[in-house]
């Protein structure tokens, strides 16, 4: 217990600063000195029949130590925030002080066989805090708080007992009954923990798992394989199983490596870190927000990382194209990190869920992109806007038409009925006057006023809206219109039956003024008018054999059309070369 | 001469069911929308049917449609087809596969009542009546090299009213000319144009109106 509280102290007050080359130094020397008492304690010793020969089991427990030191401080130095490093250090250092139950003095005895259990647990602990040297969640800090507890607490239990020789100082009558019965327990309740803490790993890997995006994490999931060693170890000392001289050269030989894989699981963070900086390198350039999204994602090595930028006004998230994005209906698997510039909201990273074990990455990321983020976020915003203005364009014009067209229903149904209805009236009162040829003169000529006056509501009618379009469609509509060119037109009509009302409209209006167009200025003697239906769009296009270099700023037919079919989000486009003929071509989204 | 009438508007059903019986026709069935007027022609012996393109629910191609299967379903009765706005597009429709009993005027025509009833009695006896409207705008069309420049001004106008869908005898009347007259027009006009004599008045609407939109 005491042991993992000045961990806990030890990694705190590490926190963010790099250790200076003093204290690198010291440190190394330290573990070098450590690394040479326990050579010279295990050569000295008595402890054959633990592993075999004291110079292996020197050489092995210089390793254990030095591995541990060295590839802590590495790390502690290279990543000066993360506590793994300071972790693994002390790691080494426990077990330094372990080993030294070889010392044949009753101090340094009874401090080493104290400890003795506990650099199993440093280990376990090591693993549960790989990789930033957090323990995270209550059940993981009490599971180790149980297993610091068991190792020192029931390791005193059983010095009380006796049975360790003559430099025990807590001896208080000899059991040697009770002191096994004690280990056992012991032995026992350590492995639990271990396979308990195993599981803790299976269920995170599982739950955060993207082994793709961080391969190394495959290798360090490998090294868990040292804590079923640990396991098999106790069990089968515990109770008695086989090969246990075999499996204890396995156990100390992984325990012995996992701190190089550690390193090397860290290092490629370090590679992160370096992707980080291409980034601020990319970031000088004039990025496009499509390439600053490719750019964060290569150097956060996500490629299913999204953007989403927040747009105060219209009081939601949108994408770089101006739409709304909405960060509720997340994916599994997905999560979002919030991105602030000065107070403010900027933006939220959409982003594959293990990427949140990397908060520091993130951070720096999505700092270092800050500039860029903002003036991403300003276009979304400006994107929006105009998408805004189409739309409420859209409304203007869709309203303008279904007004025109009440108009021109009004129209047929009232005044061109009644003057019909009217001039069949006057004509069969006429057929009545036989008698009186002057009277029939006079209604007859008032019949031809009526007449007239019909022909030009039926203009009017037609130019408010043209009525066949509504009932029967473009091709129907164009075919008249075609018909009564100024000059020869070849219509070609392919859009596999009828469209939206707004669609057929806008096509109907580009052909009938590129018509009209065509008779005042082409000078042409035949045209091509073609409407089809091509990959999601309606293209119009009107192609004339006239003299072209049509002026396409003045007169406000062209610009009205533009209007029409910007405003259902498509592209009108006129090609007028000089003595190349005229051509003119509105590409309509549809669906 | 038995007559259906579809049409919504009140005023216009009126007038023409009365201008139709002072002429002398039987109006058996007035009707306001199109599937009112099928369940009448399927009911009862109907010479030709009467009606408007625009008819209720929405007022867009109802009246076409139903004029188009009363051509299909039942071929012996006549249909005219009436509208505030002619369309080439919609006479072609009509006129897909035959010119046999089947007529499209503007609803203006109803006022001149002699002509109009006229038409009327074409197309019940199987004739053909379209719209001079239709007509000038085919007649008038832009074409690279115009084969009509080669026909006298009266053979042009002949050509008008056949493709109008007159008979020889009320070409002859329009024109105040002899039937004799009017036939040796007509095979002029053919030979001029380069048709194949075709026989009934109803095939030959057909085939001017073939050659004039070619």
């Amino acid at each position: 217990m005491a042991t993992a509280a000045t961990a806990q102290a030890l990694t705190t007050g590490a926190e963010g600063a790099a250790p200076t080359s003093k204290v690198v130094e010291a440190i190394a020397a330290a573990g070098l000195a450590a690394a040479g008492i326990s050579f010279t304690l295990a050569l000295r010793g008595d402890i054959s029949g633990q592993l075999g020969e004291p110079l292996v089991v020197a050489m092995l427990s210089v390793l254990l130590t030095l591995s541990y030191v060295l590839c802590g401080l590495l790390a502690w130095w290279r990543r000066p925030a993360n506590r793994f490093g300071p972790l693994m250090i002390l790691a080494g250092f426990t077990n330094f002080v372990a080993t030294l139950v070889w010392a044949k003095h009753d101090v340094p005895f009874t401090v080493g066989q104290a400890i003795d259990f506990v650099p199993p647990v440093l280990f376990l602990h090591v693993f549960l805090a790989y990789p930033d040297g957090r323990v995270k969640g209550g059940f993981t800090r009490a599971l180790l708080a149980a297993a610091y507890a068991t190792a020192i607490s029931l390791e005193l239990v059983r010095m009380y007992y006796g049975g360790f020789g003559t430099h025990n100082l807590l001896e208080h009558g000899a059991n040697p009954g009770a002191t096994q019965a004690v280990q056992k327990v012991q032995l026992t309740l350590i492995s639990a923990f271990c396979v308990v803490g195993l599981g803790v790993l299976v269920v995170r890997r599982l739950r955060h798992g993207r082994p793709l995006r961080r391969s190394p994490s495959l290798l360090v999931d490998v090294f868990g394989v040292g804590l079923v060693m640990l396991v098999l170890l106790f069990l089968s000392a515990a109770y008695g199983g086989p090969w246990v001289p075999q499996i204890r050269w396995a156990t100390f030989v992984t325990l012995t490596l996992a701190p190089t894989v550690f390193l090397i699981g860290l290092l490629h963070e370090r590679l992160a870190r370096s992707a980080l900086s291409d980034l601020v390198v990319d970031l000088r350039g004039d990025l496009t927000p499509s390439d600053l999204r490719e750019a964060l994602a290569r150097a956060l090595r996500d490629p299913s990382l999204d953007l989403a930028y927040w747009l105060p006004q219209f009081d939601t998230y949108a994408d770089v194209d101006g739409r709304p994005v909405d960060l509720v209906e997340l994916g599994a698997g997905r999560a979002t990190t919030l991105i602030d510039r000065k107070g403010v909201r900027v933006a939220a990273l959409l982003h594959d869920q293990s990427l949140g074990d990397e908060p520091e990455m993130l951070g720096a990321a999505t700092a270092a992109a800050g500039m860029a983020l903002e003036n991403a976020r300003l276009q979304a915003e400006l994107r929006a806007r105009l998408e805004e203005l189409r739309g409420s364009r859209a409304r203007v014009i869709a309203a303008g038409q279904k007004e025109r067209q009440r108009l021109e229903r009004n129209l047929h149904d009232g005044a061109q009925q009644r003057l019909i209805a009217l001039s069949l009236e006057l004509n069969m009162l006429e057929q009545r006057l036989e008698a009186e040829p002057e009277a029939q003169v006079r209604l007859d000529q008032a019949r031809r006023e009526i007449a007239l006056s019909l022909a030009e509501l039926r203009d009017v009618a037609h130019g408010l809206h043209p009525a066949v379009l509504s009932g029967h469609g473009l091709e129907v509509a164009l075919q008249s219109m075609v018909a009564r060119a100024p000059v020869p037109i070849r219509l070609l009509v392919d859009v596999h039956g009828r469209l939206e009302e707004p669609l057929e409209v806008a096509a109907y209006y580009v052909v009938s003024e590129s018509i009209a167009n065509i008779g005042k200025h082409a000078h042409a003697s035949s045209a091509t008018v073609d409407v089809r239906r091509s990959e999601g769009q309606i293209v119009v296009e009107i192609v004339d054999d006239g003299v072209g270099g049509a002026d396409t700023e003045r007169g406000t037919g062209l610009r009205g059309l533009a209007d029409r079919v910007e405003a259902l989000g498509g592209r009108l486009r006129v090609w007028t070369p000089a003595g190349g003929g005229t051509r003119v071509k509105a590409e309509l989204p549809c669906a | 001469m038995r007559v259906a009438i579809a049409e919504d508007g009140v005023l216009l059903r009126e007038g023409l069911s009365r201008l139709l019986g002072e002429a002398g026709c039987e109006v058996v069935a007035q009707c306001g929308d199109a599937d009112e007027l099928l369940v009448k022609v399927r009911s009862y012996p109907i010479d030709v049917a009467i009606v408007d393109i625009r008819l209720p629910p929405t007022h867009s191609d109802e009246g076409l449609r139903a004029a188009l299967e009363i051509r299909a379903q039942h071929p012996s009765v006549g249909v005219l087809v009436l509208s505030q706005y002619v369309e080439l597009g919609l006479a072609m429709k009509l006129l897909a596969d035959s010119a046999e009993g089947v007529g499209y005027l503007l609803k203006d025509r109803i006022s001149d009542v002699k002509d109009f009833v006229s038409s009327v009695r074409r197309v019940a006896d199987g004739g053909s009546a379209l719209d001079p409207i239709i007509v000038s705008t085919l007649v008038s069309r832009q074409r690279d090299d115009d084969p009509l420049a080669n026909l006298t001004p009266r053979e042009h106008d002949v050509l008008v009213l056949m493709a109008e869908g007159g008979s020889n005898q009320g070409i002859a009347e329009k024109l105040v000319i002899t039937t004799r007259a009017v036939e040796k027009y007509v095979s002029t006009i053919f030979a001029k144009l380069g048709l194949p004599s075709t026989g009934t008045e109803s095939r030959r609407v057909l085939a001017v109106l073939a050659f004039l939109r070619a």
